[in-house]
């Protein structure tokens, strides 16, 4: 499979990069290339679509780009610093400081309360408890979520849920923040609201990466590249 | 890492799967209850055994040197360096003695003592008189008609000793009753011994001590020595030791296994189950070695608790059986392995839960 098409709708990049692709090559299946030597540079302050058909490698860019897959060949850049070729530890690192995530069904843990949920990463980060919590009870009332924080993520609605799962992206105020899919499965207010937080999050001088499937989500991009 | 939180978050995972910590603590304290009450009584009973052959004088040796044998109280000097002996005294050849108030009453034995062990007799081991005070177990003092230790004897040599205290007649003294021993503090060197008495520090020393003590004697006529030792009884009590030992071992190894087995099943499921918990958890930053931590972390505080639970379980049936405890060492040695076996089983459905791949756990279809 090849790059079928880049178009930038935000007339010109003028930050300076904070993700870069370059020359990636990746293959779940030796010989099947999901990625030929594919580059983008995502700057600072921009919000970027990735769309295309299903199957053409959009989450595997995506994961690529969050250094949670290796590529066989090419480099991430991050700051302009190579990344995928990191340890594993120093990766997953790199995620719980500078990298935040929604994902399309908000992947929250089900056993845990709802405020759990969101300062989870903090654990990951050696971040207070203290501190997390403080900032997490802030998200959630910025976000509306109107449940107790002590409530469990199975009882509270799918919107809300997304909520959730984007106020566990922002808490460590990430440099670069990836969304698979997150209006996949919400009504439109609830959409509005989401791709409002990562406009936002993108003002505040990260880069933001949304695949989506969505025209609107995609109308409401810098630019969108289509795979 | 921070190890508080990393345990505080341990604990909390362990609250939010409740089914699977359940199963977890009462596999743990079913395999603690089992060896309590199997091995547990096993090894309670072996220590009740060995008690017994112990307080029989397992490790006494006692030396009988005839008049003429030539054995003086110097011996006591040259023994004392010997290595592994607990406790030793000598005694002269008995003199027969009656209450000084009644000459015509009941004779008994009085020996005098030699050594520097005689306070485990319940004899003081300073004497405002030294050599001139009397001592008199229980047996002794009935005979004597002294039952409060009141009063002195005179011995057929027409010499009197005050009566100063009662002794305790240690199990390797019994066959003495009733005894009646003349502390002597400050020997010559040249008393004559007609009877030694050692105890060893340990059964299986029993036979070197033995030896050395012989050695030591420096008897005029050693034909006129014989010796008793307790040498047989301690190999009885090391083929007993040995056999229970070798039974609850092999008990308690079994036990463990199964446990092993039981908890690296219920984790691995659990893993399997929660497979996308764990992929999220890496995709959010968590790093393999903090997942297998907490794993463990969790595993090691259900089993702690399951210890716990199963201690007190089986020390409750075995108070309410009448049966007997094991001790303390072997409560911390069971409880250590059941929680050190629980968390090296987990070890590998921590391992496969650290290896989760996001992108494979976190994708929808």
């Amino acid at each position: 499979m090849t790059l079928a098409a880049t178009e930038s709708r935000a007339g010109g990049v003028v930050a300076a990069p904070v993700l870069e692709a370059r020359d990636v090559v990746f293959e779940y299946v030796p010989g099947v290339r999901v990625l030929d030597g594919w580059s983008a540079v995502f700057p600072a302050g921009s919000m970027t679509a990735l769309t295309g058909p299903s199957g053409r490698g959009k989450s595997t860019l995506l994961y690529l780009l969050g250094v949670m897959l290796h590529p066989q060949h090419g480099e991430i850049l991050v700051d302009g610093v190579p990344v995928s070729s990191l340890r594993d530890a120093a990766r997953a690192r790199l995620r719980a400081d500078l990298f935040g995530f929604v994902f399309q069904d908000a992947a929250l843990d089900q056993t845990r309360t709802v405020l759990d949920n969101v300062t989870e990463t903090a654990l990951y980060r050696g971040q207070s408890r203290a501190a997390a919590r403080h900032a997490a009870l802030g998200l959630l009332d910025r976000f509306g979520v109107d449940v107790p924080p002590g409530r469990k993520p199975g009882q509270v609605s799918g919107g809300q849920g997304q909520r959730i799962a984007l106020c566990r992206a922002l808490l460590n105020a990430p440099r670069v923040l990836l969304a698979d899919e997150p209006t996949g499965n919400l009504d439109p207010t609830t959409s509005s609201l989401v791709v409002d937080a990562l406009r936002d999050h993108a003002g505040t001088g990260a880069a933001v990466i949304v695949v989506t499937h969505s025209p609107d989500v995609a109308a409401a991009c810098d630019r969108e590249i289509r795979l | 890492m921070n190890p508080v939180a990393v345990l505080r978050e341990a604990f909390a995972s362990a609250r939010s799967q409740p089914v699977a910590s359940t199963l977890t603590v009462l596999i743990v304290a079913g395999m603690i209850v089992a060896v309590m009450l199997t091995t547990g009584r096993t090894v309670a009973a072996e220590q009740s055994v060995l008690s017994t052959i112990d307080s029989a004088g397992t490790r006494s040796i006692t030396v009988r040197a005839e008049d003429g044998a030539g054995v003086t109280s110097d011996v006591m000097d040259r023994i004392a360096g010997v290595e592994g002996i607990e406790w030793a005294a000598g005694f002269s050849s008995a003199i027969d003695a009656t209450n000084t108030l009644i000459p015509d009453g009941t004779r008994v034995p009085v020996r005098y003592a030699y050594g520097t062990h005689l306070d485990r007799l319940g004899i003081p081991t300073a004497s405002p008189v030294p050599g001139q005070l009397a001592y008199a177990s229980a047996t002794a003092l009935r005979q004597l008609g002294l039952p409060d230790v009141a009063g002195s004897v005179t011995l057929t040599t027409g010499a009197d000793y005050a009566l100063a205290g009662r002794l305790t007649t240690p199990d390797f003294l019994t066959g003495f009753e009733p005894v009646v021993l003349i502390p002597q503090p400050d020997p010559t060197g040249s008393e004559t011994i007609n009877i030694l008495v050692v105890t060893a520090s340990r059964p299986d020393l029993v036979a070197p001590v033995s030896d050395a003590v012989l050695s030591l004697l420096a008897a005029e006529d050693p034909t006129k020595i014989t010796v008793q030792t307790s040498e047989a009884l301690a190999q009885l009590r090391a083929v007993i030791q040995g056999q229970l030992g070798s039974f609850s071992r092999g008990l308690v190894l079994l036990m463990l296994a199964i446990t092993g087995t039981l908890v690296a099943i219920i984790l691995y499921g659990l893993v399997m189950m929660r497979r996308k918990d764990f992929g999220r958890r890496r995709a959010l930053g968590a790093t393999r070695s903090l997942i297998i931590g907490l794993l463990l972390t969790q595993t090691a505080l259900l089993a702690l608790t399951g210890t716990l639970l199963g201690n007190a379980t089986a020390i409750t049936v075995l108070l309410a059986t009448g049966a007997p405890l094991p001790g303390p060492a072997f409560l911390t040695a069971s409880s250590v392995l059941a929680t050190a076996t629980a968390t090296l089983a987990a070890l590998i459905p921590a391992l496969a839960a650290s290896r989760r791949e996001p992108i494979r756990e976190l994708r929808v279809p």
